[in-house]
């Protein structure tokens, strides 16, 4: 009996030696296929299926379009590319679950607003140091040093930012057609001009609303300050930290510290009380109401102020610019980044190298078939069949040179344009601040909090629907009690430490 | 008799445990697994090291819930909420479960109920726009109506306490259809010997629902009660969202845990602290379902559920 129990176990002993040789083996080889493909040279030779999740609704005939440029990436890089859309139902609760989920997929879509940064702290995405050098030399040989700054989290490279340069001009974009005939003057410089249109619109055009805004909040606070030549320490909108790009050493500051925000709530108080913008905006979700013809203007930035043109060419639309410092928004705004389940991230880039680079692979992927979903007339893009076709929602993959404006924009854009690339000095202004970006890993309760009671208090308050001394007040102490002190504390170490290395 | 034990249990009942299987493999999949997903509520969350591999970071997740105060304001929100829509959509459907079954003609009754049960495929995305078109200041209908008959237009979203009765009252008229069925069914099941027996004694109709109906329906009132209860703290989600949304102005008196800490993940995707909120509601429910039960149990205990 004993011995029979020895010998099973020396066969046991025996067998799993022999597993352990063998799967020692198979890792090794698994070291040298990896560091084989360090050496730069991409292996095409085994065909492979790459997804990329991308925010947006799936177009009729995007099957169609899938086939099409499949062929190309067929042939130039063995490879073949599924397009999973998260739709603008639901892509808020699926984008984060995206990456807790396990799913293997290859690339998604990333931006700023989609929480690029904390996803990145948290291990969402997979590395670039090395792969983006030498899978997307092209891509990377392009990229601005800001923008590379831009895409550094921790000290790594977690996600490839857009080529594409856009700009922080923001304002209204506004209707001219129904004040034709007034003794409007048409002039549109800064906030008071801007009111008395509205106060134009009230009285020649009743039926509209003057200004639409709708529940995402108002923008006419961030217009004020930027308007001051300040700058949102968060480098987008949407946050409640202010610095002044003028001081040598600037202090981070929110919205009660400042000694301008009574006079801005009194303005909004006052435009609230002439109607000039809806009582319920808050609850509104209609962000068409100015195509639609309900409203006569906006508060947006020109990517808007191109598309209403576009739409409506006979309604006069214009668009003026307020903010007194104008900079280049974060090239993060449209990201591109490597799942870290993916499995060929070599390929992956490769291809993302070959559609930001090459004209016909660029084209067949975001603009789709000639002829059926687009024509180029004039060197612009008219795009056709929208109701089946779409762009391609990756707006990351815009190389400039390659992107063409789309036809029918405004004529004005390209000298807006201009002006703006002759303001902006690199380390100046607000642009020295473009490549700083908040860590929120340190405070990451007071932040949340805070965010949370900036919504609950703030966007009543900057529509002029509660008090304006009483309000402020409630909002401070709500802040405080969030713990934005800690916030601001941490932040401004931050800041104190990027300026160092400055 | 000799006590036995599980395994002479099971022989005997073979085919009973074999056929309750399938039901045993859903809720042990469904509902025991997924449990084991609530460490993430005490850890420090990153993708790359996963749900078991991630940091311990002890109460921090649930700080957040407390930080400012905002958790108790949202978990009194939930249970008021949940009461009133309790009584309320409990209420109107036993109503209306009595007044249909009370209704003579075949056509008549099942076009009421049908007519009644609608609401309960409008999906809340349009309840919410109806509610904004309603309540909106500028073009709603309830302010043209106002202003037609010379009154003054009101601005409700500038008045937060009226708010939970809207939505108690859409919610009740939602779910109104669906939860009358299973009154309707109890009241089917109810003798008919019984009303004969009061026609004879000359009783009313009134009579007849006080003495027979309800008092035969109560069974089934307390099971759906005990049932919802133990949904108390669950906010239906959908419903807040769609008609308050972003909506600060309302926040304090609509604001409930699923809103709270869906907004949170919004803004920084940390699937910690939804998972703290969740196990912090999940034991609350958990408490409230065992002293509801227990007081049942002390009552009537033929009527608690277990």
């Amino acid at each position: 009996m004993k011995k029979r129990f020895a010998k099973i176990a020396a066969l046991l002993c025996a067998l799993t030696m022999a597993a352990s040789v063998v799967t020692s083996c198979g890792s090794k080889d698994d070291n040298s296929g990896t560091s084989g493909a360090k050496t730069g040279e991409l292996d095409t030779s085994k065909e492979v299926e790459l997804s990329i999740y991308v925010i947006g609704d799936r177009p009729a005939k995007q099957d169609e379009v899938e086939e099409n440029y499949n062929k190309l990436f067929k042939e130039k890089l063995n490879c073949t590319v599924k397009t999973n859309y998260l739709s603008w139902a639901e892509y808020r609760n699926k984008y984060p679950l995206l990456f807790s989920s396990g799913e293997k997929f290859d690339m998604a879509y990333a931006a700023s607003w989609l929480n690029f940064y904390s996803l990145a702290q948290k291990g969402a995405f997979m590395n670039l140091d090395e792969l983006w050098p030498t899978y997307a030399p092209k891509n990377f040989a392009q990229q601005s040093e800001t923008a590379k700054e831009q895409a550094t989290v921790d000290g790594h490279y977690y996600g490839i930012p857009s080529l594409y340069k856009t700009y922080s001009a923001y304002g209204p974009i506004y209707r001219t057609d129904i004040l034709e005939g007034t003794d409007w003057d048409g002039k549109m410089e800064n906030l008071e001009d801007y009111e008395t249109y509205l106060s134009y619109v009230k009285k020649e055009a009743p039926e509209m609303q003057p200004l639409s805004i709708v529940q995402e909040g108002a923008e006419i606070d961030e217009l004020f300050m930027q308007e001051r030549g300040l700058y949102p320490v968060k480098g987008a909108l949407g946050d409640f930290l202010w610095l002044d790009p003028t001081e040598s050493n600037p202090k981070i500051f929110t919205y009660y510290d400042y000694e301008e925000t009574p006079e801005f709530l009194e303005l909004v108080n006052r435009w609230n009380e002439a109607g000039y913008f809806s009582k319920s905006a808050l609850s509104n979700t209609d962000t068409t109401e100015v195509e639609n013809g309900k409203a006569a203007s906006r508060i947006k930035n020109m990517g808007t102020y191109e598309g209403a043109h576009i739409q409506h060419p006979d309604w006069g639309f214009k668009f003026a610019n307020f903010v007194s410092d104008v900079s280049y928004s974060s090239f993060m705004q449209d990201a591109f980044v490597i799942s870290n389940t993916s499995e060929n991230p070599e390929r992956a880039l490769a291809w993302y190298d070959l559609i930001t680079s090459d004209e016909e692979a660029f084209r067949t992927w975001n603009y789709g078939i000639e002829g059926k979903s687009y024509q180029i007339v004039d060197g612009q893009v008219e795009k056709l069949n929208l109701e089946e076709y779409e762009e391609n929602p990756l707006w990351t993959a815009r190389t400039p040179g390659l992107f063409l404006r789309v036809f029918g924009s405004p004529a004005d854009i390209p000298e807006m344009e201009a002006s703006y690339d002759e303001h902006i000095k690199e380390d100046q202004g607000c642009q020295k601040f473009r490549a700083f970006n908040i860590d929120t890993s340190k405070v990451e309760t007071e932040y949340a909090a805070c965010i949370n009671v900036h919504q609950q208090y703030w966007w009543p308050l900057e529509l002029g629907y509660t008090d304006p001394v009483e309000g402020l007040k409630e909002y401070q102490q709500k802040m405080e009690a969030a713990g934005v002190d800690k916030v601001i504390e941490e932040f401004q170490r931050q800041l104190d430490e990027y300026l160092k290395n400055k | 008799m000799k006590k036995q034990g599980f395994l002479h249990e099971f022989k005997k009942n073979r085919t009973l445990f074999f056929m309750v299987l399938p039901m045993m493999i859903l809720v042990l999949v469904l509902s025991y697994l997924p449990m084991s997903g609530l460490v993430l509520a005490f850890k420090n969350y990153r993708f790359d090291l996963g749900v078991f591999g991630s940091d311990w970071n002890g109460l921090e997740n649930f700080r957040y819930l407390f930080v400012s105060g905002t958790g108790w304001n949202i978990t009194k929100n939930t249970i008021v909420y949940n009461l009133i829509n309790l009584v309320t959509s409990q209420g109107l459907a036993i109503l209306v479960a009595i007044v249909i079954s009370e209704l003579s003609g075949k056509v008549f009754k099942r076009i009421t109920q049908s007519v009644i049960f609608l609401p309960y495929f409008i999906s809340w995305v349009i309840v919410g726009t109806f509610i904004f078109n309603i309540f909106n200041y500028e073009t709603g209908v309830m302010n043209n109506v106002l202003k037609t008959f010379g009154m003054d237009p009101v601005n409700v979203y500038s008045i937060p306490g009226v708010w939970p009765w809207i939505i108690c009252i859409f919610n009740a008229w939602k779910w109104v259809g669906y939860n009358s069925i299973i009154y309707i069914a109890a009241i089917t099941n109810i003798d008919t010997e019984c009303y004969e027996a009061c026609d004879i004694d000359g009783a009313n109709i009134f009579q007849k629902i006080w003495y027979i109906t309800l008092p035969s329906m109560k069974p089934t009132i307390i099971t759906m009660v005990l049932l919802q209860i133990g949904r108390i703290l669950r906010g239906d989600f959908e419903m807040f969202y769609q008609i308050v949304g972003n909506n600060g102005q309302l926040f304090d008196k609509t604001d409930v845990i699923d809103t709270y800490v869906f907004r949170s993940l919004l803004t920084n995707s940390n699937l910690g602290m939804t998972a703290a909120a969740t196990l912090y509601q999940s034991v609350l429910c958990f408490i409230i379902i065992m002293v509801v039960n227990h007081i049942v149990k002390k009552v009537e205990a033929d009527y608690a559920l277990f």
